[in-house]
């Protein structure tokens, strides 16, 4: 039962991952890239990508941190089963 | 189909001989996850390699479908990597990507890429001049990625599988023919070297195994322009290497820290309790729990295919 309850889990942590990655996307849609989207300007294309790799190197980092807090504050914090 | 059915029996018939090819000339390693400790070759990658070759050869010659020619090139040069890997230990860890980005260059050079990938709520991005970057840097995470799931017996092949069906499935209802049959050549080579890699494995795929199922995968995402759904479907994998990366603080060699992630207790894997050990999945599955091998995989494997699901619902989301 241990075994279903951290592969939960760690599905629980996916579907977050998941559904966050649609929400950045989503969000990043309808404010920053969506007034940048001027075909044929070189400066404003630049922006774009940059804005777009910023936005995911957040959301990649974000991912980690609630990994991290996901193994030590809930996987690893309960009593040692056998 | 013909092609699918000559990638999984000529990988399931060449296994043995490149397990004797692997005895013959050392290159082994040892089963670590094994109280026994036995030494096994770790040259079933070969078969996978020149299995999967010839199910795509097949297709480009004989149905002459040209799409291939450049993943054919894409995966050897993968495998031919991993296999040098495999023979001389392991490759400075910050050359390796370097070297895999040639893994790439078939696939540019042959342009079969659409440098207008789907993302959710945008639509298609025009990424013209940053999309060929794009798919240099994918080739070495995504490699690397799969490489870094090889961890217990099958799990690197069980890892892939739900990947390979998941874009089957999605080529299948776009009515891709021919994406369709790349993805079941490479489903086909995969579940043909299950039966000599599950435990207990009488074979390694190796790092050229699995860098092979990387470069396939991540030609497959570039050339079907299925790159935020192969993205959300490799979550686990991806997950497992940036974990590592970012857990050890930097490109090293996971071999050269000094604290593991999952320990060997009475015959089972149970995840380090300490703060500064990798962050790996199969720490994540075995905290706080004792778990023997097989179930380890197989909670891997589950986890896989769960994001093999959200990885096709979000193609259908898409309207990919």
């Amino acid at each position: 039962m241990s075994l279903s309850r951290n592969v939960l889990a760690i599905i629980a942590l996916m579907l977050i991952i998941w559904a966050s990655l649609l929400l950045v996307s989503y969000v990043a849609a309808i404010t920053i890239l969506y007034t940048l989207e001027f075909p044929g300007d070189t400066l404003i294309s630049i922006a774009r990508v940059i804005l777009g790799l910023l936005i995911a190197g957040a959301w990649v980092l974000g991912w980690y941190k609630l990994t991290r807090l996901w193994l030590y504050k809930i996987l690893l914090s309960r009593r040692r089963e056998i | 189909m013909l092609e699918a059915v000559v990638s999984g029996l000529a990988t399931f018939f060449l296994a043995p001989a490149a397990i004797a090819l692997g005895r013959r000339l050392g290159i082994t390693g040892v089963d670590v996850h094994k109280p026994w400790k036995p030494v096994v070759p770790k040259t079933g990658g070969l078969a996978i390699a020149l299995g999967a070759a010839a199910g795509m050869l097949t297709g480009a010659y004989i149905s002459g479908i040209r799409v291939f020619a450049p993943i054919i090139l894409s995966c050897l040069i993968a495998a031919a990597i991993g296999f040098i890997e495999d023979l001389r230990e392991e490759i400075n860890p910050r050359l390796k990507p370097l070297l895999l980005v040639f893994a790439s260059l078939p696939i540019l050079a042959f342009e079969a890429y659409y440098p207008r990938p789907l993302i959710p709520f945008l639509g298609r991005a025009r990424l013209y001049k940053v999309y060929p970057v794009l798919v240099m840097a994918s080739y070495p995470i995504v490699c690397n990625a799969v490489n870094s799931v090889d961890v217990l017996n099958g799990s690197a092949l069980l890892t892939s599988i739900p990947f390979f069906i998941m874009s089957a499935a999605i080529f299948y209802l776009r009515g891709d023919y021919h994406l369709l049959l790349l993805s079941l050549i490479f489903l086909a080579a995969a579940a043909a070297m299950l039966p000599y890699n599950m435990y207990p494995a009488k074979t390694f795929i190796g790092n050229s195994g699995s860098l092979f199922l990387g470069a396939g995968m991540t030609s497959i995402a570039v050339v079907g322009s299925i790159e935020v759904a192969a993205i959300i479907a490799l979550i686990p994998q991806i997950m497992n290497e940036m974990y590592v990366l970012f857990s050890i603080r930097g490109i090293r060699s996971a071999k050269g820290v000094g604290k593991r992630p999952v320990v060997l207790e009475d015959g089972a894997l149970t995840a380090s309790r300490e703060l500064d050990a990798p962050i790996t999945l199969l720490r994540m599955i075995c905290a706080g729990i004792r778990v023997d091998e097989r179930r380890a995989v197989y909670a891997m494997a589950l986890i896989s295919a769960f994001a093999a699901l959200l990885g096709f619902l979000t193609n259908l989301l898409l309207g990919g």
